[in-house]
């Protein structure tokens, strides 16, 4: 600052260049940087420095961001599990456009028709009734603003009531986030399910169709996708690109 | 919410007062002097430090309890026992407590013919999944739910190996910068023959999940019923959504006027911490990377498996040999045929536990292989197996360098794993592999333990 590094002697710039690209430097022990405090001032370095921790602020965060999700998506399996339709309603944003939908049972949408649809059937519990619902497989990405993120999952569901044939249901979710008011909530949940099958028979000798729209309590909007569960294929799509290639990947064989 | 409004009101003060200062040609506020600066600067280094310090306690709770699992599979009980805190506690089911290491281990051999191993034909898999970990806000215990299911039995007895499910409410604490369990205590669904499953379970299949001769410490802690009747396992925390807990806790950055710290001591403290959070960056970023590669081979996206490969990487699953190289990967990819009606592919994913190498250019993981597998009327398997996958970047990217998958058991659904077991998958019929199999060993019922890249979590041997 205030110095023209011109009128400064050329040969220890020199030297300082010269140490600073030779392979000598970085053997030096400790401190790798050489800099030239006339042009590098203590002040430019700081400001660098700062700039750096301002951006590993927002990185720290966004650690966070993913974690928080885990919990968030996890809790929801096991109010699920146990039958706590309202707790697991709970988990969805207050945005008036928040949804849940499974299968090819319709879209619910706001948190009162999310419970509704909870207490109906995503999270029933009969007498009798089971419906263990672990949660795998994430993969979480969380937008850059740390405002909303998008993640798959599956889950194998060990499903149906005492006494009777027991029934596997497989199937992953495409879910989005949002942050609202500081605190991570579900902001779209959409269960496919891949396979429905007897447990008794096996899913290769008994597969059930996917779940269908309830008479009665019919949702908001139809299904946003139409497909059928297993024997048929189907590929429910995915919200990234691949990780390598950034391409969108699809079925095109 | 507040805070952050008057945040902002007083950003648009001050910028509002520099451009008027500016704008009438006077001179803007000086900015803080520099010794000030080093040292907030400083303090924020210290506050980004602990924040992940946070993040790695989340993780390796996370990794412990998953190794907890790979441990029970294998009925490695010393180990098992050496991952609990001294004043340690271990509650399986309907069992009863049994405190402190020496009444642990004792109660775990006797669940496998009073030695550790598991016995002659013995099946103990335990996948570990959907966890939910609350670290307290002084970052020396934590708790965690977690949920488990099981398939074990002994090969060729009764009537044909059993599944389980249930729950885990767990505490942890950290001694000496170890994390280790201080409670396990595993809430059992329903414990039940594979023949006719959960649906026909009893609760005295429940109660006999754990069993053992060898009395414990107390009785249980908790009197619940098991499936079929109704029982929600109390949770450790308040609903995520709509509760105030957070694992970072708001930053408070409280410079220390005392410190006097140069700009190279913040620059090398800076570069440590860039270093820190790359790697814990790594961590998510391979999970996903893992997890999408269960998703693709799902549906048999072999171009889009293949391209998670690096160029000169080894890709080795069961007994089909070592494939070298990302076009051999592609080749072996398209062995498997593509999905069409009535055939399912599914391959799940779980339990990985992540090790970061400490110059964050490698990554190690294991993780448990769930493979449901159908052809229409025809017929339809459990696969089982374990990954222990190496990751490198290439290009900056992360990609395999080693994919290898140990294979458990593959069994016909009809049966289950102790009454078939198919033998190890063979290497394709006129297509050989580039090397043979690196390992040699059988699948279940014999017994082999896949090699684990990382030491004990807790013990470090």
């Amino acid at each position: 600052m205030g110095v023209d590094p011109v009128s400064q002697p050329y040969l220890p710039r020199l030297l300082a260049l010269v140490l600073c690209v030779s392979p000598l430097s970085g053997a030096l022990a400790g401190d790798p940087v050489v800099t030239d405090s006339r042009i590098i001032t203590e002040e430019r370095r700081l400001a660098i420095l700062e700039t750096k921790l301002a951006s590993l602020q927002q990185q720290v965060r966004l650690l966070e961001d993913t974690k928080a999700i885990e919990r968030l998506q996890q809790a929801y399996g096991h109010y699920v599990s146990a039958g706590l339709a309202q707790q697991a309603a709970d988990l969805f944003a207050d945005d008036p456009g928040a949804s849940i939908e499974y299968a090819q049972q319709g879209v619910y949408v706001g948190r009162t028709r999310i419970a509704q649809f909870l207490s109906r059937e995503g999270a029933r519990l009969a007498p009798g009734e089971i419906r263990e619902t672990p949660i795998m497989q994430g993969v979480v990405h969380v937008a850059a603003d740390g405002l909303s993120a998008k993640g798959r999952w599956r889950s194998l569901v060990m499903g149906g009531v005492h006494g009777q044939d027991g029934r596997w249901t497989e199937g992953p979710y495409e879910n989005e986030y949002v942050k609202e008011d500081g605190v991570w909530r579900i902001r779209k949940l959409h269960w496919y399910t891949t396979v429905t099958g007897s447990y008794d028979k096996g899913w290769h000798k008994q597969a059930y169709p996917a779940n269908s729209v309830l008479a009665d309590l019919p949702p908001d909007r139809p299904p946003s996708q139409v497909y059928k569960s297993w024997p048929d294929f189907f590929l429910p799509p995915y919200h990234y690109t691949n990780p390598i290639t950034g391409k969108p990947v699809n079925w095109d064989y | 919410m507040l805070q952050s409004t008057l945040l902002r009101i007083s950003v648009t003060l001050s910028a509002a007062v520099w451009l008027s200062a500016t704008a009438s040609g006077q001179t803007p506020p000086a900015a803080p002097d520099l010794s000030a600066r080093l040292s907030h600067a400083a303090a924020r280094i210290t506050a980004i430090n602990h924040e992940a310090e946070r993040i790695t306690d989340y993780n390796a709770l996370r990794n412990l309890q998953q190794q907890w699992g790979y441990y029970v599979d294998k009925a490695l009980w010393n180990e098992v026992t050496d991952l609990f805190a001294d004043e340690g506690t271990l509650e399986l089911g309907y069992n009863g407590v049994y405190a402190g290491k020496d009444a642990i281990r004792k109660y775990l051999y006797s669940l496998s013919g009073g030695k550790p191993g598991l016995m002659k034909g013995q099946l103990n898999n335990h996948f570990q999944f959907s966890p939910v970990i609350t670290l307290s806000a002084d970052g020396r215990t934590a708790q965690a739910r977690w949920r488990a299911m099981i398939q074990d039995g002994i090969f060729g007895a009764g009537s044909g190996g059993n599944w389980g499910a249930g729950t885990y409410e767990n505490q942890y604490v950290k001694q000496n910068g170890v994390w280790k369990i201080k409670t396990l205590h595993y809430y059992v669904k329903f414990y039940a023959p594979y023949e006719g499953g959960w649906t026909q379970a009893t609760a005295e299949g429940a109660h006999a999940y754990g069993k053992s001769p060898v009395k414990p410490t107390r009785p249980g802690s908790v009197d619940y019923p098991a499936y079929p009747a109704a029982y929600a396992v109390p949770a450790h925390y308040d609903n995520p959504a709509r509760s105030a807990y957070r694992l970072l806790p708001a930053s408070a950055v409280t410079p220390t006027p005392a410190a006097k710290p140069s700009v190279s001591d913040l620059e090398a403290q800076v570069r440590a911490l860039e270093l820190k959070l790359e790697r814990l960056k790594s961590f998510d970023e391979i999970e996903n990377l893992e997890n999408t590669y269960g998703y693709y081979a799902d549906k048999s996206m072999q171009d889009a498996i293949s391209a998670l490969f690096a160029e000169n990487s080894t890709l080795e699953i069961l007994g089909r040999g070592v494939f070298l190289g990302r076009d051999r990967a592609y080749e072996y990819m398209r062995r498997l045929g593509a999905p069409t009606y009535g055939t399912l592919f599914n391959h799940m994913q779980l339990q990985p536990v992540v090790d970061v190498s400490p110059d964050g250019n490698t990554v190690k993981v294991r993780a448990r292989l769930l493979v449901m597998y159908g052809l229409l009327d025809r017929s339809a398997q459990w696969g089982d197996g374990i990954y222990e996958n190496v990751f490198v970047r290439e290009n900056g990217q992360w990609k395999y360098q080693m994919l290898n998958a140990y294979q458990t058991f593959y069994t016909n659904y009809d049966g289950g794993w102790a009454k078939h077991s198919a033998g190890m998958l063979s290497p394709f019929p006129g297509y050989p592999p580039d090397l043979p199999q690196s390992i040699a060993y059988e699948v279940y019922p014999a017994q082999f333990i896949p090699p684990f890249h990382y030491p004990h979590p807790v013990t470090g041997k």
